[in-house]
């Protein structure tokens, strides 16, 4: 935390709040270049490009603010990532399935991405991660899909 | 008065049908179910449920949508109480004393007491909502774009200054949801922002894929590899009855919790969590004994329990008078009810009488409903606890995944998910506060109209603000919250948060 002066060590190297602070404010810089594009009108009558331009100065100051007041904050360093790897194999599994939904259809990528996570990922029984799988895929299904009637995408195969 | 309860009277009619009847008891369990699986919050539950409200009626969308908000609430605290585990972050402060009073053969009195608390304060929820809202919307028909810039504006101060965390980082996350909302075309130009080439990108981005993102998936990536849940207890009905000292130390913490909730809910930010944390600190700043806190003190139960369900009720005030939401929550439902044609504001109690009373006796109707069904039931409820995560979490990503993509069936919405998702993961690591993305995603375009028709009114001067006494008075208000805010920041002094322990309970 920023105000948290006596717990953090002092250790040498960029403080957590420091690095976030600048990571905003070259996010606001990036904005208002990218903003250029857009015109800014005037005053009187602000074109699509002024308020962007507002929130790109100000994310720009909060992020130099936090920088600047992040001295006291825990190193960066001291920020674990134990679970990094792990998420981002999630992520990995879920991009897969944000491409083959529409072409596999809704039964067949939930299952496969079911599988996958229950059985490769976190190593369970195979039987129990089969019928786990095949289960939450087919149910949901006939419920989100068919009694609550939203339209749910399926295989060329019609399945 | 007489009008209020012929009011009510007709929200009753409308509540006590059998379809809506259903409904709000099918939303009632979903809630709890939801409150109290981890990595699934109400606003996760609710996002992923919007879908399948579209081919509903408008009442009872809402009341469904409602009936998971607090059956979270209740549900939240069941985990905390017998696992230690903050089913939803409003609950966190149920942790503390709601285990160790587990941990002395006490739990079931602590989920009573916890789920009478949540029937009093929704209750008192309900009734502030009744009195308070049409009073409100009343006052608001006085609103022009200025007020409604003043208003928007003064919000954002006020989160600011209510937030859990550090002000200047609720505020640039403010403001990154702020930005977030450019994106897509500019309604008084026709200008396509940001969109990057993305065709469906022009409708702009929406506040599911980002509330589903941010909150459910952020929490997944967050407790992923976690081990198998610990035993969990699982109370008798007979065990479930407090002491007499065990109400009598109740009741004042119930009964400021709720009034507490409520007041505080109704302002913009986290309230049912902040509430929570603020509720705790009151009551152990009042004990008589504040060491029993932290090793099993009921009031440490009662008085947050209370605070987060009523102000789950506060934060419906500005959402129906207003049309603004407070919190992310409110916002999903904004746009549930908008699916339908209706824009909650002003005129929304005047036009549409059945929606709103209806809305309000089915809570009254949902509260009942859950006390009857949560207590008799906990051990019913406590066997989903039993599933390992290794099953829960997978079926959870795969109900984000498929929740986002039923909202639009566009692929575009399930990518926002997940870069959100990967953002939160992120800003968590680094101690920011994410409901403030949600809101500032909310009401970028109400902001901005505002701010543009306020300036094509006076001619572009800035002037118009500060002569029309409500919209002065709501953005003085608002500075003078601002600079309460920098106050710690430049005198290096505690804030409030450190009065009631929030830093602490945080860090």
């Amino acid at each position: 935390m920023m105000h948290d002066i006596d717990s953090a060590p002092a250790k040498k190297g960029i403080r957590s709040d420091q690095f976030s602070g600048f990571i905003l404010l070259a996010l606001a810089l990036g904005v208002g270049w990218l903003n250029l594009e857009y015109p800014l009108g005037s005053l009187r009558e602000p074109g699509p490009g002024f308020m962007p331009l507002l929130l790109a100065i100000f994310i720009g100051a909060m992020g130099l603010l936090i920088a600047l007041w992040g001295g006291k904050s825990d190193p960066l360093a001291a920020i674990e990532w134990p679970e990094a790897k792990r998420a981002l194999v999630i992520m990995a599994g879920c991009i897969v399935v944000s491409f083959a939904l529409e072409p596999l259809g809704y039964r067949i990528t939930i299952f496969a991405f079911l599988i996958f996570f229950l059985g490769v990922l976190e190593r369970r029984r195979p039987l129990p991660a089969f019928l786990v799988s095949l289960g939450f895929s087919l149910i949901s299904f006939y419920v989100i899909g068919d009694l609550l009637q939203v339209p749910l995408p399926r295989s060329p195969w019609g399945f | 008065m007489v009008e209020t309860f012929n009011n009510l009277m007709l929200g009753f009619s409308v509540a006590l049908s059998p379809e809506i009847l259903v409904y709000a008891f099918a939303g009632c369990i979903i809630g709890t179910l939801v409150g109290m699986m981890p990595g699934l919050g109400p606003l996760a539950g609710i996002s992923l449920l919007l879908p399948a409200t579209f081919g509903l009626n408008p009442i009872v969308a809402i009341v469904l949508l409602s009936g998971v908000y607090y059956g979270a609430m209740y549900g939240g605290s069941t985990t905390s109480i017998l696992m230690r585990i903050p089913g939803e972050a409003a609950s966190v402060m149920t942790c503390i004393d709601g285990y160790a009073m587990t941990q002395k053969g006490r739990a079931g009195p602590a989920l009573a007491i916890a789920a009478i608390g949540s029937f009093f304060a929704g209750t008192v929820g309900v009734i502030g909502l009744m009195l308070l809202a049409p009073t409100l919307a009343e006052f608001a028909l006085r609103f022009g774009p200025p007020e409604y810039t003043a208003l928007l504006m003064m919000g954002l101060f006020i989160l600011a200054y209510m937030s859990g965390g550090s002000m200047l980082k609720t505020l640039a996350m403010a403001g990154l949801g702020l930005m977030i909302g450019m994106i897509g075309i500019d309604i008084m130009s026709g200008y396509t922002r940001f969109s990057f080439g993305l065709v469906e990108l022009g409708d702009g981005v929406g506040i599911v894929p980002v509330a589903v993102g941010l909150f459910g998936i952020s929490e997944i990536l967050l407790t992923a590899g976690k081990g198998e849940m610990p035993d969990v207890q699982k109370p008798k009905l007979r065990d479930l009855i407090p002491s007499r000292e065990e109400f009598r130390l109740s009741v004042g913490p119930i009964g400021r919790g709720s009034l507490l909730g409520f007041l505080i809910g109704i302002i913009p930010g986290s309230a049912h969590i902040i509430s929570s944390f603020v509720s705790y600190g009151i009551e152990r700043r009042m004990s008589k004994h504040p060491e029993r806190f932290g090793n099993g003190a009921i009031e440490g139960v009662a008085g947050p329990e209370s605070a987060n369900n009523a102000a789950a009720s506060g934060a419906f005030v500005p959402m129906l008078a207003l049309g603004i939401p407070t919190s992310p929550v409110t916002a999903v439902m904004i746009a549930a009810i908008m699916v339908h044609g209706i824009s909650p504001g002003p005129l929304l109690i005047q036009e549409q009488p059945e929606l709103f009373w209806g809305f309000v006796a089915s809570m009254y109707v949902g509260n009942v409903v859950l006390l009857v069904l949560n207590l008799p039931m906990v051990g019913v409820f406590v066997n989903l606890l039993r599933i390992p995560y290794a099953y829960l979490y997978p079926c959870v990503l795969a109900f984000c995944i498929l929740g986002t993509y039923s909202v639009t069936n566009s692929m575009i919405d399930v990518w926002i998910m997940l870069v959100m998702g990967g953002l939160g993961y992120v800003l968590r690591k680094f101690d920011f506060d994410l409901a403030p993305v949600a809101l500032g995603l909310v009401l970028a375009p109400m902001l901005e109209l505002s701010l543009r028709q306020s300036l094509a009114m006076s001619g572009g001067d800035y002037g118009i603000f500060f002569e029309r006494p409500i919209a002065t008075t709501m953005l003085g208000l608002g500075v003078v919250l601002f600079l309460f805010s920098i106050k710690p920041l430049i005198f290096k002094t505690k804030d409030w948060r450190a009065d009631v322990g929030l830093d602490e309970a945080k860090g």
